[in-house]
């Protein structure tokens, strides 16, 4: 595999490879092992869930592949070059959206702020955060700070920053945990339209098996003590999915008894 | 209404304050040489400003105040910016801190003067000295205090120093700074009187010492009545610019 990809030209190398790979990967905090073992690659424009129980080490994945963490043992590459830290090419959504977004700032200024750092001229910006507060349905809401949103808005807003960026690696952790269930379910179609329009690369947390078979091409789902990768899940379901129709579809209903089966047994 | 009751209910306290001022002196109760009527000191305090010295005085004064208050707030906000974003420099420089900021001003004065002689530089230098404090303190409070969260966003979009310190700390720190400047303004004012008094440089905290030793007690009490004008009219103004400067606080769902 690595010579027949050795022998291809630079630029098509860079296609061929995964766009996440963790290679044996281990993570100590402060003596404790938090993740080990982990490997495992994601292909570009791949949307990958990951589910498991509270504390395996979700949120600790993700922030490896931003960067923001190095991993004790092992190496994690983004497009086959190892993470040495954060690269605007990766964006991420956190969980807690209220405390993600600069309160000085407006919904639009937010946006900006992505823009703003990767250096596009003043001019340009107006028009871009028009078309990004369209395209995350806040059109007309551009002037309001965050505490005149509600939350689900307020997501809204972080998502868009995070379009903004023109990632080629998108990271959400649990990105709609905190909201209503009509809001989660219009976000959750709204996010698979706009990640399949952008083409990248998906790594999204969720605790919702539902929700992880609903968005994901794999599940991969995670077990505690230390965080390791239990099982690896394929969905064939058709896209683009549809909130009734999908979810009662018979293979969509085999994933659900699947996932839940296994969660019931590492638990 | 309840808005414009509490602010008719304020006018009338003062207008019964300065009610109850005429009859103690009216009365005889209190001798006009240790207190004047409020008509005669506000009849001498339009004499004084319109034909004798006192506009003068109280510019002199002022101007003092805005340039020992300017300075404060100018190295209170640098000086914090660099300690807030530092944690190397906060742990170097909080003792120090922690040692200078209960001395009072005034204490410094002698020092001054014994240093630098009575050259009207040493006192501006004593006066932001004395006013850096409630703008230093929360500046790096709110430097350093930045949630963790959004220094995770501003790492994760390259967002350099320079810029970090400009959209992240200024205005995480600017509610509790702008307050501090009105807290520091206050100070200003009380150490530029203490000042002029001590070193007898020309303005409203001399003239008032020298009304008060010469048993002027109008001179005395139009002074101090220009100073609580100052005052006040300061913190007013400073309250609206507060306000145009962190639009975001009053933003509510
Ligand atoms: N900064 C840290 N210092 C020490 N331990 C940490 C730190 N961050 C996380 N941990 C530990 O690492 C483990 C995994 O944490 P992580 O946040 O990745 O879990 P998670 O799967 O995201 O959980 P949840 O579903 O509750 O968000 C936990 O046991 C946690 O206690
Ligand atoms: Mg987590």
């Amino acid at each position: 595999m690595n010579k027949t990809s050795s022998r291809l030209a630079p630029a098509a190398e860079a296609c061929a490879q995964p766009a996440i790979a963790f290679d044996g990967v281990r993570l100590d905090f402060g003596g404790k092992c938090v993740v080990d073992g982990l490997s495992f690659t994601v292909a570009p424009g791949e949307f990958a869930c990951v589910v498991g129980p509270s504390g395996c080490g979700k949120t600790t994945l993700l922030r490896l592949v931003t960067g923001l963490l190095s991993p004790t043992r092992g190496e994690v590459r983004r497009l086959g070059v190892t993470v040495d830290g954060p690269s605007r090419d990766v964006a991420i959504v956190f969980q807690d959206y209220g405390r993600a977004l600069l309160p000085w700032r407006t919904a639009a200024g937010n946006i900006a702020l992505a823009l703003e750092a990767m250096g596009v001229p003043r001019l340009a910006r107006a028009e871009r955060v028009a078309a990004l507060l369209d395209k995350v349905g806040l059109a007309g809401h551009g002037d309001k700070y965050p505490a005149q949103l509600s939350g689900g808005m307020q997501q809204r807003v972080q998502i868009a920053r995070c379009l903004a960026q023109g990632p080629r690696v998108l990271l959400m952790d649990e990105p709609f945990g905190a909201l209503d269930a009509l809001t989660r379910q219009a976000l959750q179609d709204e996010i698979a339209r706009l990640v399949r329009d952008s083409g990248a690369t998906v790594l999204f947390v969720t605790h919702d098996l539902d929700e992880a078979i609903y968005l994901g091409d794999r599940v991969f789902a995670l077990q505690a003590n230390p965080g390791r990768l239990a099982e690896v899940i394929d969905v064939g379901l058709p896209r683009p999915r549809d909130q009734l129709r999908t979810r009662e579809h018979p293979e969509f209903l085999r994933l659900r008894h699947v996932l839940f089966d296994h969660v019931q047994k590492t638990h | 209404m309840s808005n414009w009751s509490l602010r008719a209910g304020s006018v009338l306290v003062t207008l019964s304050i300065l009610l109850l001022w005429q009859l103690v002196t009216t009365t005889g109760l209190v001798q006009p040489i240790f207190l004047p009527s409020p008509s005669s000191t506000f009849a001498n305090l339009l004499r004084g400003l319109t034909r004798g010295d006192l506009l003068a005085l109280t510019i002199s004064t002022m101007e003092r105040m805005i340039h020992g208050w300017t300075l404060a707030s100018l190295g209170g906000i640098l000086l914090g910016a660099l300690i807030g974003l530092s944690q190397r420099a906060r742990y170097w420089l909080t003792p120090t801190l922690e040692l200078l900021r209960p001395l009072p001003a005034s204490t410094l004065l002698p020092v001054g003067i014994a240093l630098f002689g009575l050259h009207p530089n040493m006192l501006l230098g004593i006066i932001a000295f004395g006013a850096i404090w409630p703008v230093l303190l929360p500046t790096i409070h709110g430097f350093s205090a930045i949630d963790p969260r959004l220094r995770e966003v501003a790492k994760n979009l390259g967002i350099g120093p320079l810029a970090f310190a400009l959209k992240f700390g200024l205005p995480n720190a600017l509610p509790d700074v702008t307050a501090g400047m009105r807290l520091s303004l206050t100070a200003c004012l009380i150490i530029t009187v203490v000042g002029e008094m001590i070193t007898a440089q020309q303005g409203l905290g001399s003239t008032i010492i020298m009304a008060a030793r010469s048993f002027r007690s109008t001179d005395l009490y139009g002074g101090i009545v220009l100073l609580g004008a100052v005052g006040a009219a300061n913190n007013a103004l400073l309250g609206l610019v507060e306000r145009a400067l962190t639009p975001w606080r009053r933003a509510r769902a």
